[in-house]
């Protein structure tokens, strides 16, 4: 995370041009698309879009490594657990059972594992367009678009200003804890038991509530006096309007996902397994 | 001409208080006119500022008497954005004011208020922000500003309202003296560039008279106690009766025994017209100014050739020494990023040093854990608030010792005891919430020296507080010195530092650039430019006076404060 408390990693790639709503559309067409299917020729063409577009985004890796590695994980523990605990769950869906690895309580099928990579392959292709998202856009900028789609100004503007404040405050809960460690009030090992670290951990809730709800007042204060929720409606300083590739690819989002829907109504209903 | 703000025998009650703060107020403020409202905590200058910009009543509210007229409306009959495009505030908190992720955003913000098509609002954003210098960082995020910068931004944010009024609710809160001066300067620049009405709250007199202002206003007790020019006021001396410190050169001369009636000029340090001037202020120096010998005491902190960064190709603390003795008041002095809160965090144990050693009563600490070191070394931050946990005040002072185990019996013993020495001892049953921001700042330290700490840090301990509190506390901290605890005051107040400190220790870059008597380092231009100090008006006054020794006049004049004459 930078100092501004946003991960926006400034760049001019197709995404970063992107308006920030259209972005969000695309965000819910592909998920719907992932969460449709179960087959593996429409995440393997989905993935292979999505890095395209994260790898020409230019996104430093040290930035998103983070969510990165926390995602690979995720799925290969998930698959390591399905294919230890139902080792035969996908005959199932295909209603063919071909054993390959014996467990001694059980036999893994083939079926299974192909069924386990189809999965990691659906919950990977969420991971370049979510990346993407985070990282290519502007807080603000977001917030004005969600403004435009229609979202209240005042509570578009709330993201913004929480991003604003986040930074302030968990400097203060950590500066806090600091002169609470130093009175043995902290929460590492020396500091006693678990229970007692949490204990300490709490009371420093404290003041930083405290702190949190007076910071608030004065902001609010200096909004109002800025003329702030006065008006019925206000622009945005960040922020573009609408061009002709914003409506391009909100127009694609849209016919792309009815097409899938097409595809999942008539064609690819159910889990595909080519071996049967 | 008409006033723009007219008070008529104007009072105010907020809502849940039985008395009321503003309390028969008359006054009227011309356009164009430069107006300073000073006034110690508590005296209502504030609620005054809210009254201007409209957050009494429309945010605070409670009862009003007599009338009060801004541009020739009653402000309760308006709205709080019909009043800003009027009066436009310039808050006292920088980071509260800066709501913008980017300082572009933060000018942009009233524009959007009202709606301005983006074309328009990105050129007046431009034009505002190279009115104030800014321009360059207008895409800067504000953890990239310092203070000072942070506030040019607000500054260029209300100049675009072309609001006839500028209010500035404590401009100097929070700035290190270099800044001060600086916002000093472009508050007045605009002053006389824009023609606008020009208010400034604040209670620290010297800083806010190094540019000239037409009238102050001094409040007390919710009244308008004075007012005047600032010549009228200075030679009248009434400042010190209202908690309010005057410059200190305006102190030395009461010190030397020179009559102030009818003196004009005292605004800045610069050369008087007082006959005999000279020569009785060179024969007080000689007769007052001799350095109290300094015995040196006994070593209690020992750092030596500290070095650390966060990566190591970036160090934040190079090379640097410094020592504490028993019963000593060193100052830290530097400009924000010098070093001064990362090298309080390795004396604590919270960062480790990448080399260097740390000696305590001749002890290597270097492997004793924070929890250890806060027994030898208390550590008490800026604002009370931030410490405090407990409801109640017995429990807040126990607490330290509650969690080392300390049997009950001696936890209320040890309790009491610090209690009594920071005066809180008649209150150790009450609620925290009672307590007066003073008296919780005293209540951290109680919390502090019941674990029997020989050291203290003490994190900007007078920041906020006026004259009279910042004195009362601080002469508190004097006597606890005086009983053998030493103290490391972490701060960019200089005149803290000169009146209380035997020495102070100049942070740099990382770099210790100075270590010597505080009115020698203060003497110093290199070093004053350096850390953002300023060098204090007692030797710029020496010096536009031609008097013979300036450190010997600045060394009289601490002396005399020591002594406790003059005051009161």
């Amino acid at each position: 995370m930078n100092r501004t408390g946003s991960l926006y990693a400034p760049g001019n790639s197709l995404f970063h041009r992107l308006d920030g709503a259209v972005k969000l559309v695309l965000f819910m067409a592909w998920t719907v698309m992932t969460y449709m299917f179960m087959d593996l020729r429409v995440f393997v063409p989905m993935l292979v879009v999505g890095i395209a577009l994260l790898v020409t985004a230019g996104i430093p890796f040290r930035r998103m490594a983070f969510l990165f590695w926390l995602m690979i994980i995720f799925t290969v523990l998930n698959s390591i657990f399905i294919v230890l605990i139902t080792p035969t769950f996908a005959t199932r869906l295909t209603g063919t059972d071909t054993p390959v690895i014996p467990l001694g309580y059980n036999t893994i099928n083939s079926e299974t594992l192909f069924y386990v990579l189809t999965l990691s392959a659906k919950y990977l292709t969420l991971l370049p367009i979510t990346i993407l998202c985070i990282f290519t856009t502007q807080p603000s900028a977001f917030a004005a678009s969600l403004n435009r789609i229609g979202v209240p100004y005042k509570i578009a503007y709330a993201v913004s200003i929480a991003l604003r404040y986040i930074p302030d405050l968990t400097e203060e809960f950590r500066s806090t804890l600091n002169s609470m460690q130093a009175r043995g009030m902290g929460i590492s090992k020396e500091d006693g038991s678990i229970a007692q670290r949490i204990r300490n951990l709490a009371a420093v809730v404290v003041p930083v509530l405290q702190s949190a709800l007076h910071r608030i007042d004065s902001v609010t204060n200096a909004m109002e006096l800025r003329g702030f929720g006065t008006q019925k409606r206000r622009t945005w300083y960040s922020g573009k309007d609408m061009e002709p590739l914003d409506w391009t690819m909100a127009v694609l989002a849209v016919v792309l996902l009815a097409a899938g829907i097409w595809l999942k109504v008539q064609v690819l209903r159910g889990f595909w397994y080519p071996f049967s | 001409m008409q006033p723009i703000i007219s008070f008529q025998q104007y009072g105010f009650k907020y809502k849940n208080q039985s008395e009321p703060t503003l309390k028969e107020i008359t006054l009227d403020i011309y356009p164009g006119e430069k107006i300073w409202i000073a006034g110690p905590s508590g005296s209502g200058k504030s609620t005054l500022a809210h009254c201007i910009n409209g957050l009494i009543p429309f945010t605070y509210g409670g009862e009003t008497s007599g009338s009060l007229k801004i541009a020739g409306q009653n402000p309760s009959e308006s709205s709080i954005f019909k009043l800003s495009r009027t009066v436009g505030t310039i808050l006292q908190d920088q980071d509260s004011q800066f709501v913008g992720l980017t300082v572009a955003e933060d000018t942009a913000f009233v524009m959007e208020n009202k709606a301005m098509p983006r074309p328009q609002m990105k050129r007046e954003v431009a034009a505002s922000l190279n009115r104030v210098d800014m321009l360059e960082y207008a895409e800067h995020s504000p953890y990239e500003l310092s203070g000072g910068q942070k506030q040019s931004v607000s500054l260029a944010g209300v100049l675009s309202t072309d609001a006839e009024v500028l209010l500035f609710d404590e401009p100097l809160a929070n700035l290190d003296p270099a800044s001060g001066r600086k916002a000093m300067q472009l508050i007045d620049d605009i002053h006389r560039q824009s023609q606008k009405t020009v208010i400034i709250i604040e209670h620290r007199v010297e800083d806010v008279l190094q540019q000239p202002v037409d009238r102050i206003v001094l409040m007390n007790e919710g009244r308008i106690a004075a007012i005047g020019t600032p010549d009228e006021i200075l030679s009248s001396g009434v400042l010190h009766g209202f908690g309010l410190r005057p410059p200190l050169y305006v102190d030395a001369l009461r010190y030397a025994g020179v009559p102030l009636e009818g003196v004009s000029g005292l605004r800045l340090p610069q050369r008087l017209d007082i006959p005999d001037l000279k020569e009785k202020l060179d024969h007080w120096c000689e007769t007052c100014g001799d350095v109290s010998d300094r015995k040196t005491a006994a070593p209690l902190l020992e750092v030596k050739g500290l070095n650390f960064g966060y990566e190591a190709e970036h160090p934040v603390i190079k090379d640097v020494s410094l020592r504490i003795g028993a019963g000593e008041i060193v100052a830290l002095l530097g400009n924000n990023g010098a070093g001064k809160s990362t090298l309080s965090q390795l004396i604590t144990g919270i960062l480790k040093p990448q080399s260097g050693e740390l000696r305590y009563d001749g002890q290597d600490i270097g492997s004793w854990s924070i929890r250890r070191r806060g027994e030898a070394i208390g550590y008490v931050m800026q604002n009370p608030n931030r410490m405090i946990t407990q409801h109640m005040i017995a429990d807040e002072v126990g607490l330290g010792l509650k969690a080392r185990g300390v049997p009950a019996a001696e936890i209320k013993r040890r309790a009491e005891d610090a209690l009594k020495v920071c005066g809180l001892f008649p209150f150790r049953n009450w609620p925290v919430s009672a307590l007066s921001y003073g008296q919780k700042k005293r209540l951290s330290i109680a919390s502090i020296l019941v674990l029997e700490p020989k050291l203290i840090l003490l994190d900007e301990p007078t920041a906020g507080q006026d004259y009279r509190h910042y004195k009362e506390f601080m002469d508190f901290i004097a006597s606890l010195a005086g009983q053998g605890i030493g103290f490391l005051l972490i701060t960019h107040d200089m005149y803290l530092a000169l009146e209380y400190a035997v020495r102070a220790v100049v942070l740099s870059g990382g770099r210790v650039i100075a270590e010597d008597a505080v009115a020698q380092v203060l003497s110093d231009p290199a070093v004053t430019e350096a850390a953002h100090l300023k060098e204090t008006s007692l030797s710029l006054f020496a010096k536009a006076n031609g008097l013979a020794s300036p450190e010997r006049f600045v060394q009289a004049f601490i002396n005399a404060e020591k002594k406790g004459k003059g005051h009161e």
